[in-house]
């Protein structure tokens, strides 16, 4: 599904310990529309994805995207239209969308006074996990649990932001520009992960302004002519 | 039918202030002819009160709904219950003058009333501070309700501060009954429902100003 | 339970961050002393007048206490937003627990300034306490209020523009109860004899402020 880049790092390759804990759900919406004040940025937007499946979100700078990937993670409330998650026979509500998603995006950040291992640790609390899966993505990533967020770099922050949205085994992803500020190691590895969540029922919603090169069986392009005129 | 009600709205309205001057009696005890603004003072207060609990209810159908339409009624009643808030105060200290001597005397009533006052200034503030629109009405929404959690403590915390207090009990006295000239209470009852009707004419005058307001701002952003 | 585990992991977090940056301990442990100092200077070695202290004081102890809780509580939001931490707080934990979480924190500092401000307070200011009890329950509903108030407030001005300046605007109005309750109290624990009913009130105050605050608090906080 995601096409093999070259130079493979060593730690894709250990074996994969990481299952998602979804079989069968699919995650619709349709009619999606969202406005700034009078100015609207979706505009009647509709997409579906299935276990296993991705649905790649394309369109140029300030086309919709990050604002879609939030109204789908529950960040933002849109002002018309439906989001449908059925998790095996069972729909899911506002609460258990939010609690249920895994987002990648550049606007997620940490508390800059405690370290990488702590932030995750708190999340893992509030999330009720006993044991917590993070601290091995922690590990495979190369993240120094130890070193304080605000004292991260940037490549080593958007991967902290992997292990926090694959913390709960997520059945969806939602992932921003997942690769920003990663170098080819990181991306490497998170492509890895990526390929690990859907081949094991996950779905994702990836959004990119570039090609990242995903092979993927749904496209939805926004296109800001089209939802900028309010109709 | 709407010219009708006007029309018949305006007749009313000057019925009760021909009325109020020179069908009501004066009342005893008072200065002058200084009871004459009780027929003024109250409704006004009165409108200030259904205002602001239209407000609250307006704020939870908005919280309920998430329609604009709830949130602009809401905004618009607490403007008109600010005015007749800001009337009835300046009324009373108009009297209170006349009466006890001194515009301001922190009675009870009085000061709950400018508590009130600027409790829905703030609600304003509040809404000039936010940008985005479904924030605004969301979090304003939630401050109005928050209004009508703590209002009823104004009412029994406020009369420890001045145990006496020194405004008349104006239509319900202490034992419960209306203790008032026959012809008083007439026109005091006729210039509140009047009032009453003046204050839902204008919210709702008010609340097509605003959505005509709200449509043109969207028009001139797409052209 | 789990909601209990929240509400803690949130109160433990927001004192791991607040003991390594520091920013409300210092802001607000600095602000309350600087202020006491500032009054009991300008007061002079006189003081206030034998007849009025009873009065006067505790007015002095719980304006000192609402402004250092302006000061320093809105950061308990302010610091989520713009920090950008409050999505990935959105997302994992309940709103409830959120809320409940910031009240204890904010509760727990207030309930430390009191013990470093109180006895300083009642040093400088000459202050004999003839019922300790009596402001022991003052302090500890006083603070018990204010927080939660102060957090409400905090979670909508956090998203709002202008957050200093709006912070004591949209708060004092909710607060005027709590403050003359408090001072109400505070006095009667000076002069050791009080009039019935106002930790009775004081208590309903916070009662009716928590209830809201758990209703209100999933609004103000998701979109």
């Amino acid at each position: 599904m995601i096409l093999p880049r070259e130079g493979n790092c060593s730690r894709t390759s250990q074996p994969a310990r990481y299952t998602a804990a979804v079989s069968t759900s699919s995650f619709r919406f349709d009619q999606l529309t969202y406005s700034y004040g009078p100015r609207r940025v979706l505009d009647r937007v509709a997409g579906t994805t299935e276990s296993g499946e991705m649905l790649l979100i394309e369109g140029s700078n300030g086309s919709g995207k990050s604002t879609l990937i939030r109204c789908l993670a529950g960040l933002q409330r849109p002002q018309a239209g439906s989001i449908q998650w059925i998790d095996q026979g069972r729909e899911l509500d506002d609460v258990a969308r939010r609690r249920g998603v895994g987002w990648v995006g550049p606007d997620l950040s940490f508390y800059e006074a405690l370290s990488a291992a702590e932030n995750l640790d708190f999340f893992a609390r509030l999330r009720g996990l006993a044991e917590d899966p993070a601290v091995e993505i922690l590990e495979r990533l190369g993240v120094p649990p130890q070193r304080l967020v605000g004292a991260l770099s940037s490549g080593m922050l958007q991967r902290l932001r992997w292990s926090f949205a694959l913390q709960h085994r997520p059945g969806m992803l939602l992932l921003d520009e997942p690769f920003q500020n990663l170098d080819s190691a990181g991306e490497d590895a998170t492509r890895a992960l990526l390929r690990q969540h859907l081949e094991a029922g996950g779905m994702a919603i990836v959004a990119s302004p570039i090609d990242l090169g995903l092979a993927s069986g749904r496209r939805l392009v926004l296109d800001p002519t089209r939802s900028g005129g309010g109709a | 039918m709407k010219t009708l009600l006007r029309w018949s709205l305006w007749l009313w309205i000057a019925l009760c202030i021909v009325g109020a001057f020179l069908y009501a009696p004066l009342a005893e005890g008072f200065v002058g002819q200084s009871s004459r603004i009780l027929f003024f003072h109250v409704p006004m207060a009165w409108c200030s009160f259904v205002a602001f609990i239209t407000a609250g209810v307006h704020a939870i159908r908005y919280l309920a709904r998430r329609d604009p339409a709830q949130d602009r009624a809401a905004e618009a009643a607490v403007q008109l219950g600010l005015l007749f808030c800001v009337l009835a105060t300046v009324t009373g200290a108009i009297w209170a003058r006349v009466m006890w001597g001194a515009y301001w005397n922190w009675d009870p009533r009085q000061a709950s009333i400018v508590i009130v006052l600027v409790f829905y200034a703030a609600y304003l503030v509040l809404r000039d501070a936010i940008e985005d629109p479904s924030t605004r009405a969301r979090l304003a929404s939630v401050y109005a309700v928050l209004g009508l959690v703590v209002s009823p403590f104004f009412f029994f915390v406020l009369p420890r501060i001045v145990e006496f207090t020194l405004h008349p009990d104006s239509v319900i006295n202490q034992r419960g009954s209306v203790d008032m000239e026959s012809r008083m209470l007439q026109v005091l009852l006729a210039a509140t429902v009047g009032f009453t009707a003046l204050f839902f004419w204008l919210h709702r005058l008010q609340i097509r100003i605003s959505t005509l307001r709200m449509h043109r701002e969207s028009e001139e952003l797409v052209s | 339970m789990w909601w209990f585990r929240q509400v803690r992991a949130v109160f433990v977090k927001d004192w791991r961050t607040e003991l390594r940056t520091r920013h409300a301990l210092h802001t607000i442990a600095l602000f309350a002393v600087s202020t006491l100092l500032t009054v009991s200077l300008a007061l002079g070695p006189a003081g206030v007048s034998a007849e009025t202290r009873t009065s006067t004081l505790p007015v002095i102890l719980w304006i000192i206490l609402l402004f250092a809780a302006a000061a320093g509580l809105p950061r308990c939001f302010v610091a989520e937003e713009e920090g950008h931490t409050a999505a990935a707080l959105r997302l994992t934990a309940a709103p409830s627990a959120v809320f409940a979480g910031k009240c204890a924190f904010a509760v727990a500092l207030l309930v430390g300034l009191e013990l470093l401000l109180t006895p300083l307070f009642l040093a400088l200011m000459g202050l004999e306490i003839a019922d300790a009890a009596m402001l022991v329950t003052a302090l500890v509903l006083g603070a018990l209020g204010l927080g939660t108030a102060s957090v409400l407030v905090a979670a909508m001005v956090a998203q709002a523009r202008g957050r200093g300046a709006l912070f004591p605007v949209l708060s004092f109005p909710l607060l005027i109860p709590l403050l003359l309750l408090a001072v109400e109290l505070t006095r009667g624990a000076v002069a050791g004899s009080l009039p019935p009913g106002v930790a009775e009130q004081l208590l309903l105050y916070d009662a009716s402020l928590i209830v809201a605050g758990l209703m209100l608090f999933p609004v103000i906080w998701n979109p």
